[in-house]
């Protein structure tokens, strides 16, 4: 047993996830220690600094390339983009959990615990919102920030679970609408297992075929390993499966909009921007890393999942009534999309990388913007309820209807130019029949977009029209950030194509 | 591989399951009946029966808090066991990774202690 | 050696995993499934190590283990939670009713 090589740690390399799990960690001592009255000042301190310093740590690391810890971790130009990508939609989704104006104690219960509706819940009903929020997500975003540079499936699987088990609880703590926030953290929680399960048991079969869990370890194994195919086809697939469930691909979908209506749409938000990009991550480094050299055989199912979700998310997403259900679709469609920079290989990451960032500016700004349509129950979220809102509140409907335009990819907006930089790199990369689809679908999800905006403007009231809130500081930098970069990508993005131009392809040796 | 190889194994199976055949059938013939209120009692793990709330036989709901909180922390122990397999070869690096490792789970524990998680009543 | 019997073995389990998920209309069955699903995953990990001679499989186990009991007592919290309010972990009951059912739900007297 003398034969142990300890394996070589470049603590730089993981000092930005070494910050954010090490202020997750100190925030679950300040809720045992700290007196209820501080919690929520020195927990949002501590939330946005552990975020601020782990950037900082990103952009000092930018130029680093390294396998580390004996290739459990690979930091690459691609993973400290993601990275940074999904630090800086964490921090402006925060702005949303940690907002304290629009309803009092904040969007989250106080002690979940109580069963909805008893004499326990009424009373803390004036009561803050629990503080544990902000631990819970600085776990998540570092899972995820762990899954975007694993470079074995192993590190792979453990940060999958870090980010989801913190998203299952976070679902399940809304201050209104208890029991379909609780329904959808039971629903997002065993789907998930199910998912995580064919995860493991693909990543099993490949250690099966191969002989080793690294990705690299995959990739020459795929040339040399003398296992039958089987393995490898049914590890890949199952693997595959539980990888699309997090990015919400077709037919691994149905989770979807119930877990987004359901959830506080803090979380809803912190899902569609940060785990969306957590999961890309994850799938462009499996499939560029791993898998590049057996293409041949998995684009062409690939590609029939990304055809099925971009249609199916696109077509029913016009038939939804409830604004958030609307988001869930198109954030479905919207997988679809990124789903062709996947299959189109490296010659999409860059594209693909610049999509995530535009798309989850715009999907926080959005549903920053849901937050703030209330009556006396909560969020007023049925679309039937914003009719006229144009009349009362121009401006607010004015920068809704911008953000809706620029999901619908009209031009001088980020989902134009993100949406033609993907299909363009996808058409060189030889992907035209994914690239017709995908064209043809965004001009079919430009339609509820558009009917929302018809809805705003052009409507009479209802009877009883939810007022817009005026939120605090928080909430108008999350709106302000989400229409700015929106406007921004739209107008000039080259200087973030630039970046992801730098960031190159992944580190696959 | 050869079916003799697991010749042993099918007899000691026969074995084990005459014999308990065997004893479970000859038991009531040969056995004295003196029976008493324990004895009658239904069989759980040999201690006295949890008292059932009244109203229905449901457990409180504390017994799940404690016991989701053991499996968490019992079942942590578990990456102790390769470490200590491999303690000499690892040496101080090991000893210094198992204390982090334990420190975090410190963490938890002094927030499940802390917020009264452990508080029977 | 070709390993085929454990293979086939974890195979079947796995599959009865996947069975009981979506026939079972039990929250705490179904999560009881998916640890089903995750023994398949640990013998395969096992037999793939005993066969190639290999230490990195038997590591992936434990990892596997840990983070299954990790997720099965936040699933445990979530389903009786659940269950204190609805009195049902029927899961074809979730979701059923609508949104605005949610006020005529009769508080639940808790056992505590």
């Amino acid at each position: 047993m003398n034969d142990i090589q300890l394996p070589a740690i470049d603590y730089a390399a993981l000092l930005p996830m070494l910050i954010v799990f090490g202020a997750a960690c100190v925030g679950i001592l300040v809720e045992a220690f700290a007196p209820r009255g501080w919690r929520f000042v020195i927990q949002v301190s501590l939330t946005i600094g552990g975020l601020v310093a782990g950037l900082v740590a990103i952009i000092v690391n930018r130029d680093l390339e390294i396998t580390t810890i004996g290739g459990a971790v690979t930091v690459d130009g691609p993973g400290l983009f993601l990275q940074g990508a999904i630090i800086i939609l964490g921090i402006v989704s925060l702005g949303l959990i940690a907002e304290r104006r629009l309803e009092r104690g904040g969007p989250f219960v106080a002690e979940a615990a109580h069963a909805a509706n008893s004499d326990g819940d009424k009373r803390q009903e004036r009561e803050p919102g629990a503080t544990e929020v902000f631990p819970l997500t600085l776990f998540a975003i570092a899972g995820m920030m762990l899954f975007c540079v694993s470079g074995d499936l192993l590190t792979m699987f453990v940060a999958l679970e870090v980010f989801s088990l913190p998203l299952y609880l976070l679902c399940g703590l809304a201050r209104r609408r208890r029991l379909i926030s609780q329904e959808a953290a039971l629903k997002y929680f065993l789907l998930g297992a199910f998912a995580s399960a064919f995860f493991l048991y693909g990543v099993a079969l490949l250690y099966g075929y191969a002989g080793t869990v690294s990705l690299t370890g995959i990739r020459e194994g795929v040339l040399q390993s003398e296992q039958s195919g089987i393995l490898l086809a049914a590890g890949l697939a199952l693997l595959a499966i539980g990888l699309l469930f997090k990015a919400a691909a077709v037919p691994f979908h149905v989770w979807t909009p119930d877990v987004y209506q359901g959830a506080p749409t803090p979380v809803t938000a912190l899902m569609a921007a940060c785990t969306k990009a957590a999961a890309f991550g994850g799938l462009l480094r499996v499939f560029n890393v791993a898998f590049e050299t057996t293409a041949w055989d998995w684009q062409p199912v690939l590609a029939t999942v990304a055809i099925l979700t971009m249609v199916v998310g696109s077509i029913l997403a016009v038939a939804q009534t409830d604004i958030k259900r609307l988001l869930a679709y198109s954030s479905v469609a919207n997988a679809g999309y990124l789903l062709v920079g996947v299959v189109s290989l490296n010659g999409a990451v860059g594209s693909s990388l610049f999509y995530l960032i535009a798309y989850g500016f715009s999907v926080l700004g959005a549903f920053a913007m849901v937050t703030l349509v209330r009556d006396s129950e909560g969020e007023a979220t049925h679309l039937s309820r914003w009719a006229g809102l144009g009349k009362g509140s121009p401006l607010f409907s004015a920068l809704f209807t911008f953000l809706m335009l620029g999901f619908a990819g009209i031009p001088l907006t980020s989902g134009f130019t993100s949406k033609f930089a993907l299909f363009s790199s996808a058409w060189d990369s030889d992907q035209s029949v994914l690239v017709i689809v995908g064209v043809l679908s965004s001009v079919v999800l430009a339609f509820p977009y558009l009917k929302v905006v018809v809805l705003l403007w052009l409507n009479p009231p209802g009877e009883e029209t939810p007022t817009v809130s005026v939120p605090s500081m928080l909430t108008r930098a999350v709106i302000f950030a989400g229409v700015a970069v929106t406007f921004v990508l739209g107008v000039a993005p080259s200087f973030l194509l630039d970046i992801v131009a730098d960031a190159g392809p992944f580190l696959a040796k | 591989m050869s079916l003799s190889q697991w010749v042993p194994l099918v007899v000691l199976f026969t074995l084990a399951t005459l014999f308990a055949l065997f004893s479970v059938t000859i038991a009531p013939y040969i056995g004295p009946r003196r029976y008493n209120k324990a004895k009658l009692e239904a069989y759980e793990c040999g201690i006295e029966p949890t008292p059932t709330p009244p109203g229905g036989s449901r457990f409180p709901v504390k017994f799940y808090l404690t016991a989701m909180l053991f499996i968490i922390f019992d079942i942590e122990i578990v990456f102790l066991y390769p470490w200590a397999v491999a303690f000499d070869s690892l040496g101080m690096f090991g000893f210094v990774e198992m204390l982090l490792f334990i420190v975090t789970v410190f963490v938890a524990y002094t927030y499940v202690w802390r917020r009264g998680g452990l508080d029977w009543d | 050696m070709h390993p085929v019997i454990p293979y086939v073995l974890a195979a079947m389990l796995f599959g009865a995993g996947v069975y009981g998920v979506v026939v079972r209309r039990n929250a705490v069955l179904v999560l009881m499934a998916v640890e089903l699903m995750l023994g398949a995953v640990n013998l395969v990990l096992v037999t793939a190590d005993a066969t190639m001679r290999l230490h990195t499989g038997q590591t992936l186990a434990l990892f596997v283990i840990v983070v299954a009991a990790a997720e099965v007592g936040l699933g445990l919290a979530i389903v009786l939670q659940l269950y204190r309010l609805r009195r049902s972990i029927v899961t074809d009951d979730v979701g059923a009713e609508p949104a605005s059912a949610e006020g005529e739900e009769e508080p639940v007297k808790v056992v505590a």
